[in-house]
């Protein structure tokens, strides 16, 4: 009896099994695990979301606070833990600098097609905002790629493999350089004015912003035109991959000077000076002041989302954390670039005429009247921060017999005499987490004590474009389309909004004025490689000689003179020197000019062309 | 107690076993050889210009480096087999980018690599007198459209002197320099060099067309 049953319920469960559910609705049920493409692309918010994550992968070099990557260059030397101390020793291999990032392009073109495709409920001005947004990131993407590796390949949708066997038709060869260079000026042109619902804002792509970027990057194309095939022997391929013709130079410019001027006769932006405080202390607070409305487009932070820039970087004895601090420590060739206020060259007067040390009797004193940016960027012996004079002294120097005899201690110590020997904050040298130059970095470095503490640390913002530099775009484009009436006018701005400088305080023009003009206003903004790279004068100012005052990272050590009975006495002396952890100078090879592309990447394409010297 | 003995000593010869398969061979032959022009070694700055192989055959193809030595030897570890030399660009002689060296590497093959620098350097001959050292040389051009942009005489107290790595160097007046024809320059030594024992000389001349010098060959001047 009981058998039958069975084999009935096993019937049962067969048909069971072939019948199936009538209504498809009950199946289909919206997933509860994860985003649909058309849920995504008819949220505002959660476009914003995904934008937000391509903002913040957009590339920098030595930017966004990065300490290393500026300890590599002829700016600074690396101070911190010995464990770094390659950065002092550095070779520029041949994959310097090197940038090939398609997976980020194909997230961007990927976007762009299915905002096209799922996006019904957004309004238009929405769409296309969005769309302009996604491609001024492609666009500020493809600008990093070109000025380091040259002409790319330009890829605007998505790859698809058909299947075939046959990959040949995903394999796109390298556009011209000049060519990567025009798809950001048309791109740049199409989007400018659908960027209707950022107006004004500083951390998202607006009509200034795609305008910084076309100032920047034609300013980059025309240079690189023009000084390319000034030359010995101009760095290029056969088909235009690397290199372009010196008589493009000229539009370039004009592109880069209109695009400047446009963002300078907006009201909304302007140089920041604020009335009623030092010049020098305005410069510091540009960075740090988030309603500065020189800022064009900055990387916001906030709690939750910080930088470990002032951890790092911030004056040894004002450091609020048990370790850290003192890493990026400023060169002498940066502070000496920084120019005396009546225009007279920034070279610091530490010896006379015959050789002998000029004494001080404040140790600022040697810095007095000259540039306010030098006080805004960089913490030199005898000036304060956070309001308290900073404690540097590298030792005393005994008069005997004659000649200086050099004695240094520990930090803090004190010497026979009761006096200093050896500040707080150094400089001393072959020590690590200390000032081995005799400067600190005081541009981006916050004032408050509690941004230096882990894990809360700093959230000022990162500023990618401000206006000090369309100003210098705008004069060096202009300068080189001859109009140097013009240049002088919107550099001399600067000098008298930043610096302090008197009104027209320049008369004359030359290229390497320009050249120191944005070394000083533009340190650490990940500027210095790239403005080397596209005049071509890397490769001399980075000779990798010895000898070399700006190749080679030197200090200058403030030493109390200690001669009784002599009017110097208790005076300060400076004295020249190169740190011992500097090992090499800086050398930029032809070859660093257009870093190598990745062997895996051409056995994956044929039609890649190498850049030159790899 | 001899069944623990024996226990370690088989837990101790399984620790001195491995898998077979991180065993790989070493590379055992060697290719070594100078860069040479008209039979003679260039000498370069160490570490600065190289050449590359590259080895057909398979899937993936990475160059292997090929780093000179000052006076312009080099050596490198490889299998048995067939490889491509590749004179690149950047070198103080010309790319050959077109044509490369197929050399066959068998156990300790020496290979010479034939190269057409841009200017050479021959006949030089140092003099040291009272703490000055003069250098005598003969500057040849080899490849027609390249020019003349400095020959300087380096100084150093290490047989790796070189452009980057000197103690003392003087540039050349080069309207003085005519190729084919002796030219000479001399250095006054600084207090440092001259009071050491001994220093090592070189001549270098560099091209519009590269930014490496191609040198002499390094010479110990003894100073006492």
């Amino acid at each position: 009896m009981k058998i039958k049953y069975i084999y009935l319920l096993i019937a049962l469960m067969i048909v069971g099994l072939f019948t199936s559910c009538n209504e498809d609705d009950w199946l289909q049920r919206t997933p509860k695990d994860r985003i649909t493409d058309e849920q995504l692309w008819n949220d505002p918010n959660m476009i914003l979301g995904l934008l937000a994550n391509y903002y913040d992968r957009l590339p920098q070099l030595a930017g966004v606070f990065n300490t290393g990557t500026n300890a590599e260059f002829d700016d600074a030397m690396w101070s911190g833990h010995v464990d770094q101390n390659w950065r002092n020793d550095i070779h520029y291999g041949d994959d310097y600098a090197r940038y090939w990032d398609y997976t980020f392009i194909r997230h961007i073109n990927l976007s762009l097609e299915n905002l096209d495709e799922y996006s019904v409920k957004l309004s238009d001005a929405q769409k296309k905002q969005f769309n302009a947004e996604l491609r001024f990131i492609r666009a500020y993407v493809y600008f990093e790629m070109v000025k380091r590796m040259g002409g790319v390949p330009l890829i605007t949708s998505q790859l698809i493999y058909d299947g075939s066997g046959d990959p040949s038709s995903l394999q796109i060869p390298r556009a011209k350089e000049s060519e990567v260079y025009d798809f950001i000026y048309s791109e740049i042109q199409e989007i400018k004015d659908n960027l209707t619902e950022t107006v004004g804002s500083r951390t998202r792509a607006n009509k200034i912003t795609a305008l910084a970027l076309q100032s920047r990057a034609m300013l980059y194309a025309g240079s690189i035109a023009k000084y390319n095939s000034l030359m010995s022997s101009p760095i290029s391929t056969t088909g235009g991959e690397v290199g372009i013709p010196a008589n493009m130079a000229n539009d370039y410019y004009q592109k880069s000077l209109s695009a400047s001027e446009e963002i300078i006769a907006d009201p909304e932006y302007e140089l920041y000076n604020p009335a009623g405080s030092a010049k020098g202390e305005n410069f510091y607070k540009l960075f740090f002041d988030k309603s500065a409305k020189e800022v064009i487009f900055a990387k916001d932070f906030m709690t939750g989302k910080v930088h470990g820039f002032t951890y790092d970087n911030v004056v040894r004895s004002f450091r609020t954390d048990i370790e850290g601090s003192s890493i990026l420590t400023p060169s002498l060739s940066l502070v000496e670039s920084f120019e005396y206020l009546d225009g007279s060259k920034g070279t610091l007067k530490d010896k006379d005429a015959q050789g002998n040390y000029i004494t001080y009797t404040n140790m600022a004193d040697i810095f007095a009247n000259k540039d306010a940016r030098l006080y805004g960027t960089v913490v030199y012996p005898g000036s304060q921060f956070r309001n308290m004079p900073v404690n540097m002294q590298a030792g005393v120097a005994i008069w005997e017999d004659g000649e200086y005899t050099f004695k240094v201690g520990n930090l803090g110590s004190a010497h026979d005499d009761g006096g200093v020997l050896t500040g707080f904050d150094g400089p001393r040298n072959d020590d690590q987490y200390v000032s081995n130059t005799g400067f600190y970095l005081r541009k981006f470095v916050s004032e408050s004590p509690q941004d230096g503490v882990r894990p809360s640390l700093a959230s000022n913002w990162w500023t990618w474009f401000r206006l000090g530099e369309i100003y210098l775009n705008a004069g060096e484009a202009a300068f080189e389309l001859g109009q140097t009436a013009k240049a002088l006018n919107y550099i001399n701005e600067v000098r008298e909004a930043h610096g302090g400088f008197p009104a027209n305080s320049l008369t004359e023009l030359t290229i390497e004025t320009i050249q120191n003009e944005r070394r000083v206003e533009l340190a650490f903004e990940d500027h210095r490689f790239f403005d080397l790279k596209r005049w071509r004068i890397a490769d001399k100012v980075w000779n990798g000689l010895e000898t070399d005052a700006n190749a080679v990272v030197h200090g200058l050590y403030p030493y109390r003179v200690i001669r009784p009975g002599h009017p110097d006495d208790g005076k300060y002396i400076f004295d020249r020197m190169r740190p011992t952890r500097f090992r090499r100078a800086r050398f930029f090879k032809m070859a660093n000019y257009y870093s190598s592309i990745d062997p895996s990447v051409l056995n994956n394409n044929p039609k890649l062309v190498k850049n030159p010297f790899h | 107690m001899k069944k623990h003995i024996l226990f370690i000593i088989v837990i101790i010869s399984f620790i001195f076993t491995a898998c077979e398969y991180d065993n790989f061979e070493e590379p055992k032959a060697t290719l070594s050889g100078s860069v040479v022009y008209e039979g003679k070694p260039l000498g370069v700055r160490t570490n600065g210009t190289q050449l590359e192989l590259w080895q057909d055959g398979y899937a993936l193809r990475y160059a292997i480096p090929v780093h000179i030595a000052h006076d312009g030897s080099y050596s490198v570890s490889l299998f048995n087999g067939k490889y491509k030399m590749v004179r690149k660009a950047g070198a103080p002689w010309e790319a050959q980018l077109n044509d490369t060296i197929i050399i066959d590497v068998n156990n300790n093959t020496v290979f010479d690599v034939p190269v057409r620098p841009y200017f050479t350097v021959t006949n030089e001959s140092f003099q040291h007198s009272s703490g000055t050292i003069t250098a005598n040389f003969t500057v040849n051009k080899v490849v027609e459209n390249a020019d003349l942009a400095q020959v300087r005489l380096f100084v150093g107290h290490s047989i790796l002197t070189d452009q980057n790595r000197n103690e003392q160097a003087v540039n050349a007046d080069l309207s003085q320099v005519v190729p084919g024809e002796n030219a000479s320059v001399s250095l006054k030594l600084s207090e440092a060099l001259a009071g050491l024992d001994y220093v090592f000389v070189r001549v270098g001349v560099r091209s519009n067309q590269s930014n490496e010098f191609v040198y002499t060959q390094v010479e110990k001047i003894s100073l006492n």
